[in-house]
């Protein structure tokens, strides 16, 4: 598959709540394998601008192209798109009345991806991969965050989607959990995972991604490789904001 | 941890066994004060009509005792008329001294007196009357056939002989037989009564029988008919009637110018008298050891079977209540919910709003009495009117209980299971709804316990249920405590069951989450 083969186009994305105007026209393409990092203020709209990727918030403006689809037209099985399209939170968000394997399970099974059997192979997979084959048949409740995060990840691949939307996954937990986390991120991402992470990891955005977005005030203000984006930042807000983050 | 659970256990039967030791006790104490009381209040100074000036009349709500009672406190300043849903409570208020008399029809007053020997009744009567069997207003075709049938009894003397075997010297010696030819081609008679009025009507080994029963079975017998006895309320049987649930209505009712005004009458079947019961200091009661007390209310004739039918309906109007509560509730939540999150269905919303203002703004026994006199006057079936009623109200509730527990799930919990692929109804059904159902157990098997002794309003349309059955032995005993005391214990140890199963399922959900 050729390099430049576009997954989303955002063309005009506008969002407000209220009176409030959050997101201010944002246009952008990402392509297949593409791991763009987003970094900003907080409040700047970073998290609304992922989290309109798959509808979970309503443009007010604008089109959110997936795969050459326009996911904000109503006449579109918004579920059908978001089958290919993960996305991993902040707190986690696993489902504390079932056991783990039964959370990476519920949603093959469910949309009809998957028999149970064949789902439960999956999960079992996936477990294996992320190293928690003996907590299957535990409850989140049980686990550690960074271990949460790690299945919650899981849960999301099982889908087997084209896209994955991280939305600071790495802020809810503890600094000696953090790694194990970014560790399977970076190896999702040498996998040719196309990625759209929302993180307030420097590091992580200048090793890890190939694109790095820079929105502030509802606008992105720099997109740049994150060499040339941290080396030689341009922006005056960008400057600012680098000098207090690093 | 198994063990201590045990000990638990042990401590609240101890702790329940204590109570209704307590309770005993204090009732037996009551009872020694009441018959105390009784002997002071000795100076009974009814002894003609006149004295009732001032005093406190006791009667049966709706009868004629209570109009004329009424006319009569209404002429004469100071007199209080106090009025009993059965003629059996005012017999008990006057025996504890709440009351001075009692103001009833002549042959249950007998029947009464026969079996409270410390009460006696006057010799001058309070009104003389007749009584007939009551129609819907314009039903010509039926009252024609009803008044041939009466007049025929008459003449042959079937009518003289059905009184005489249950009043008089010759009675329980000659009963009226129903005539086996009649297959009951003709069709159903179905007739309202209230069986706490002997000898008209009363319950004697779980069947309704009587003067009125047998007269009606004799009137049947002439028309080909088949005759179908219900039981309810003295006050509910002409609204029983106007509205169609039954044909007639034979409980010893007297003809007024009032009930006129909603039914037709037939012709008069039986004279009758209204006269006064007091408390006959010349005897003193009689006492009865607790074992004499058991054995009446509970051994003899099988008496317990009323507590048993009544109390398994009780369990099967609950059990399906609760189903509809769950059902309908739910459904009413995820509509209320959808509307609040998405906007969507306004329509329904504002029906559902409607509906849970309405029932939970008006009582449970209004409301039940609305459905089977109003809403379902078509439908006989009253465990099926009970079970609709409770299902419905208690769905307003349940359906609260729903949407607080949806509310208290984190948002986030929607938001993964969406960001999964999965529609709205997957996403409620296998993550939003388990969670809270966890979170609103506590709160759903409170309105559970609720419901169950909610049920005991099922009497007011005339449905046995176990507080109903309780009432039927007291009518027929005449005593409180026993039957009272034995319908409360089988409440408590309802409720007590249904909150263990609630505790354990919900200990059982709980232990995933650690």
């Amino acid at each position: 598959m050729s390099q430049t083969e576009v997954l989303i186009h955002v063309d005009g994305l506008k969002k407000s709540f209220g009176d409030h105007e959050v997101l201010k026209g944002i246009d952008v393409e990402i392509s297949k394998g593409e791991v763009i990092a987003i970094i900003g203020p907080s409040g700047c709209g970073k998290s609304t601008f992922l989290r309109s990727l798959n509808l979970l918030e309503e443009p007010t403006a604008g089109r959110v192209l997936f795969e050459g689809t326009d996911i904000t037209d109503e006449s579109v099985n918004i579920d059908t798109m978001r089958e290919k399209i993960g996305m991993v939170f902040q707190q986690f968000n696993l489902f504390p009345n079932m056991t783990i394997r039964e959370n990476i399970m519920l949603a093959p099974v469910q949309r009809g991806k998957l028999d149970k059997e064949q789902a439960k192979q999956k999960a079992d997979q996936l477990l294996a991969r992320i190293g928690l084959s003996d907590k299957a048949d535990s409850y989140p409740a049980q686990l550690s965050g960074g271990q949460k995060q790690r299945v919650a990840i899981a849960r999301a691949l099982a889908m087997n989607p084209d896209v994955m939307l991280f939305d600071e996954p790495t802020s809810a937990l503890d600094p000696e959990m953090v790694g194990e986390v970014l560790t399977l991120m970076q190896e999702l991402a040498a996998e040719g995972m196309t990625m759209v992470v929302v993180t307030h990891e420097m590091g992580f955005a200048r090793e890890v991604a190939s694109r790095v977005l820079f929105i502030n005030d509802g606008t992105i203000q720099e997109d740049e490789k994150p060499e040339e984006l941290f080396a030689n930042p341009k922006n005056e807000r960008l400057k600012d904001f680098l000098s207090k983050v690093l | 941890m198994r063990k201590q659970r045990k000990k638990q256990w042990i401590l609240e039967i101890v702790i329940l066994l204590l109570l209704v030791a307590i309770a005993g006790g204090i009732i037996a104490y009551k009872q020694e004060a009441a018959n105390k009381q009784q002997e002071k209040a000795a100076k009974n100074t009814i002894t003609k009509v006149d004295d009732l000036a001032g005093k406190r009349i006791g009667v049966q709500i709706g009868t004629t005792g209570d109009i004329y009672a009424t006319d009569y406190a209404e002429e004469n300043k100071g007199t209080s008329v106090e009025r009993f849903n059965k003629g059996g409570d005012a017999i008990q208020a006057l025996k504890i001294g709440k009351i001075d008399c009692v103001i009833i029809d002549e042959q249950p007053a007998k029947a009464f007196q026969e079996k409270n020997n410390e009460l006696k009744i006057l010799k001058e009567e309070f009104a003389n009357e007749e009584y007939a069997v009551c129609l819907a207003k314009g039903n010509t075709e039926l009252k024609a056939k009803i008044d041939s049938a009466l007049e025929d009894m008459q003449e042959d003397g079937t009518m003289k002989k059905i009184t005489d075997y249950y009043i008089g010297e010759n009675a329980g010696k000659d009963p009226y037989v129903p005539d086996k030819n009649n297959k009951g081609s003709a069709g159903t008679l179905s007739m309202a009564t209230n069986a706490e009025f002997p000898p008209y009507e009363y319950f004697d080994q779980g069947k309704v029988i009587g003067i009125d029963a047998d007269m009606m079975q004799a009137v049947c017998d002439k028309l080909g008919m088949k005759l179908d006895i219900q039981n309810m309320e003295f006050d509910s049987i002409i609204t029983a009637v106007t509205s169609g649930k039954v044909d007639v209505g034979a409980a010893g009712m007297t003809v007024t110018e009032d009930r006129l005004k909603n039914v037709d009458f037939s012709i008069t079947y039986t004279n009758a008298k209204q006269v006064i019961i007091v408390r006959d200091h010349s005897v003193s009661a009689q006492k009865q050891s607790f074992k004499d007390s058991f054995y009446n209310n509970f051994i003899k004739d099988h008496r317990y079977q009323y507590l048993v039918t009544g109390f398994g309906h009780t369990v099967i109007i609950t059990f399906f209540a609760i189903v509809i509560g769950i059902v309908l509730g739910l459904l009413i939540a995820l509509i209320r919910t959808n509307y609040d999150r998405n906007g969507s269905l306004p329509l329904l919303n504002a029906i559902c709003k409607i509906y849970l203002t309405v029932m939970r703004g008006t009582p449970a026994v209004v409301q039940l009495m609305i459905i089977y006199y109003v809403l379902l006057s078509s439908v006989q079936n009253k465990l099926l009117v009970a079970i609709i009623g409770f299902g419905l109200n208690s769905a307003a509730y349940v359906a609260e209980v729903f949407r607080s527990g949806i509310m208290s799930v984190d948002h986030g919990q929607f938001e993964a299971g969406r960001s999964l692929g999965l529609s709205y109804s997957q996403t409620m059904r296998h993550i939003i709804i388990p969670q809270a159902f966890k979170n609103i157990l506590p709160a759903l098997g409170n309105e559970f316990i609720v419901l169950i002794k909610e049920t005991s309003i099922s009497g007011y349309i005339g449905f046995m249920d176990l507080t109903k059955g309780g009432d039927i032995i007291r009518s027929i005993t005449y005593e409180a405590y026993m039957p009272l005391l034995a319908v409360a214990l089988m409440y408590l140890i309802t409720v007590m069951v249904l909150t263990a199963g609630v505790n354990r399922l919900e200990k059982k959900l709980r232990e995933q989450e650690r």
